[in-house]
């Protein structure tokens, strides 16, 4: 009897499967998008190979959050500490012209020390004072290619090279050129260590908890796990905020459909109070109904989050791809499921109370 | 479930005392049903007639558990309508009343199949192949099951909404203008069917009517006028 009467309304039960797979698809999405930009950051600051990542003291695990008190000379002290085998001065800046990236200065030499350096897929290394390097993202989804001009933090820049992504930003700049930029003359936001050997980090963390107490160590295997919404001010308001709205959708549409549903029945429902259907009767094909199409709706949902993915990926390349995983697939069934059935719950409430000589009159 | 009856004429299966139904209240009390006695034993096929308003309706709904009486009692196979509440008058409809309507009340989004076997359902005992079968070769819907009502003509409509009725085996079909809403020859269909079913398997049958001619397929006429019972006449 549910699948008959959901069946047989297919534009109700379209429009309703459609609205319930939006509000699946903007929880997905918007959980999936801040995700993976958090994880894709965190993944490019683990990928710089650094053991050990210093900050001042108090730090955000966001290097974007912090500011530049460090002086550059620290690098030297932290250089000479046993167990540690190199050390990269980074200063980080937040560019907002045309796009939001970070852009980070450093010493060619040192960073290379420590990461690897670059792989270069064309152009060189930073020399002069305006060069930069980008990305093959940043330069796929901005067109950007080598000898060009990008135009950053309010300068402009030459194309000197196009790197591998993953090395920490996707913008990268002379140390120096950064420091007389933001006005950080020989300071940096962080300090990444390298140690002669994996399992010295401990050892190493040791030492530089001694050279700089209260200074902010960590550990760069932990790294990732510290990126999470909520050590973002203000992200795990936002998710809330945008999960509230996704309910209201499916909670305000599934409210409108079983109500005119109700009323539309009301004889139907007359007719079942004749042959006995008790209240509970009558509320579980309500909710029954109502539970079929927060299901359908969620599948369409999934579906509809693939191609949303697959669109950002196209609209935007720079973004990363939207992290759609198990657990956030279910949590959207059971917030689709849970809004639709609160939904539902006056039209059933309304459903089951019908008086049945009435119903039965109803025209 | 239902609350029997101590002292009761157990042979009858419906019977109203001084039953009364007011709509409204204070000024606005409009009397549908003013002190009606009616005594319906086992296996008797009853028919009710008597002019729009008088309360034939009211009078089905209420011994049907549908309504409940403003005063009076209605005693259905020995249970007090009067004392029950909601949920014990609709679990007295659920297993020992079967209704048929006018209008046919067939659900339009199920076949005729599960139209019938809905009823089964709701009371609670399943699917029953068996009675199934029995009932819709008695009707005649062997070969109409897979349609669904708007595929039906007016007498199978109704042939299936009194294949609901009796699908349950109740203690009493009450069947409201069953032949209101067909042709003469559906009519008779249809009235050759209660009656079959009162005397082939005892079923024990109200109905009410316009027709007189109708009406003569029951073996007592009871004619109302005013919300009251002012005749009866056994064929």
């Amino acid at each position: 009897m549910i699948s008959q009467n959901v069946t047989h309304r297919p534009v109700r039960t379209f429009v309703t499967m459609i609205a319930v797979a939006l509000e699946v698809t903007l929880v997905i999405i918007v959980i999936g998008v801040t995700s993976a930009l958090l994880m894709d950051s965190a993944k490019r600051t683990e990928g710089v190979g650094a053991d050990i990542m210093v900050q001042p003291p108090s730090a955000s695990v966001f290097l974007g959050f912090t500011g530049a008190p460090m002086p550059v000379a620290i690098g030297t002290k932290l250089q000479q500490l046993q167990y540690v085998q190199a050390v990269a001065p980074v200063l980080t800046q937040l560019n907002s012209v045309n796009s939001l990236e970070m852009v980070w200065g450093i010493d060619p030499t040192s960073f290379r020390a420590v990461s690897g350096g670059f792989v270069y897929y064309s152009g060189r290394a930073l020399q002069n004072a305006d060069d930069i390097l980008v990305d093959d993202v940043y330069a796929r989804a901005h067109k950007a290619h080598v000898g060009e001009m990008l135009h950053v933090l309010g300068h402009d820049f030459h194309i000197a090279g196009v790197v591998e992504h993953g090395k920490g930003a996707r913008l990268f700049v002379l140390l120096s050129t950064l420091q007389q930029m933001s006005g950080a003359t020989d300071k940096a936001t962080v300090f990444f260590v390298k140690c002669d050997r994996s399992d010295h980090t401990l050892a190493a963390m040791d030492k530089v908890n001694q050279l700089l107490p209260n200074y902010t160590v960590r550990p760069m295997k932990d790294y990732i796990q510290m990126f999470t919404a909520s050590n973002v001010p203000g992200l795990a308001a936002l998710r809330t905020v945008m999960i509230a709205i996704a309910v209201s959708i499916g909670f305000l549409v599934i409210f409108l459909s079983m109500y005119t549903t109700v009323n539309e029945r009301t004889r139907e429902i007359g007719v079942l109070k004749s042959l006995g259907a008790s209240k509970l009767y009558v509320a579980r094909i309500i909710l029954s109904e109502t539970a079929l199409l927060c299901v359908g709706g969620f599948v369409v949902g999934i579906g509809l989050s693939f191609l949303v993915r697959v669109l950002i990926r196209l609209l935007f390349p720079s973004l990363p791809q939207a992290l759609i995983t198990l657990e956030w697939c279910v949590y959207a069934c059971l917030i689709a499921v849970a809004g639709g059935l609160l939904g539902a719950l006056y039209p059933t409430w309304m459903a089951s109370r019908k008086d049945p000589v009435e119903a039965l009159a109803y025209e | 479930m239902a609350k029997r009856c101590r002292g009761l004429r157990l042979e009858l299966i419906l019977k109203t005392e001084n039953l009364w139904k007011i709509y409204g209240s204070g000024k606005m009390e409009v009397p549908a049903l003013q002190g009606v006695n009616v005594e319906v034993a086992p296996g008797e096929f009853v028919s009710i007639m008597g002019p729009s308003g008088c309360g034939k309706s009211t009078l089905l709904h209420v011994i049907g558990g549908l309504a409940k009486a403003s005063r009076g009692r209605v005693l259905l196979d020995g249970n007090d309508l009067a004392t029950m509440n909601d949920a014990e008058r609709t679990s007295l409809r659920r297993h020992k009343v079967g209704f048929v309507f006018q209008k046919f009340n067939l659900l339009p989004t199920l076949d005729a199949r599960h139209n019938i076997t809905l009823a089964q359902h709701i009371h609670g005992n399943g699917y029953d192949p068996h009675r199934f079968d029995l009932v819709t070769n008695l009707l005649g819907l062997g070969a109409r099951l897979n349609h669904r009502p708007s595929e039906l003509s007016g007498g199978e409509q109704q042939r299936v909404a009194l294949a609901r009725a009796i699908i349950s085996e109740p203690k009493i079909v009450l069947a409201d203008e069953p032949t209101g809403n067909l042709d003469t020859k559906s009519s008779d269909a249809v009235l050759s069917l209660l009656r079959h079913l009162n005397r082939e398997l005892g079923q024990t049958i109200v109905m009410i009517t316009h027709n007189p001619e109708a009406a003569t397929y029951g073996n007592r006429v009871l004619h109302m006028r005013d919300g009251m019972v002012v005749d009866s006449v056994v064929h």
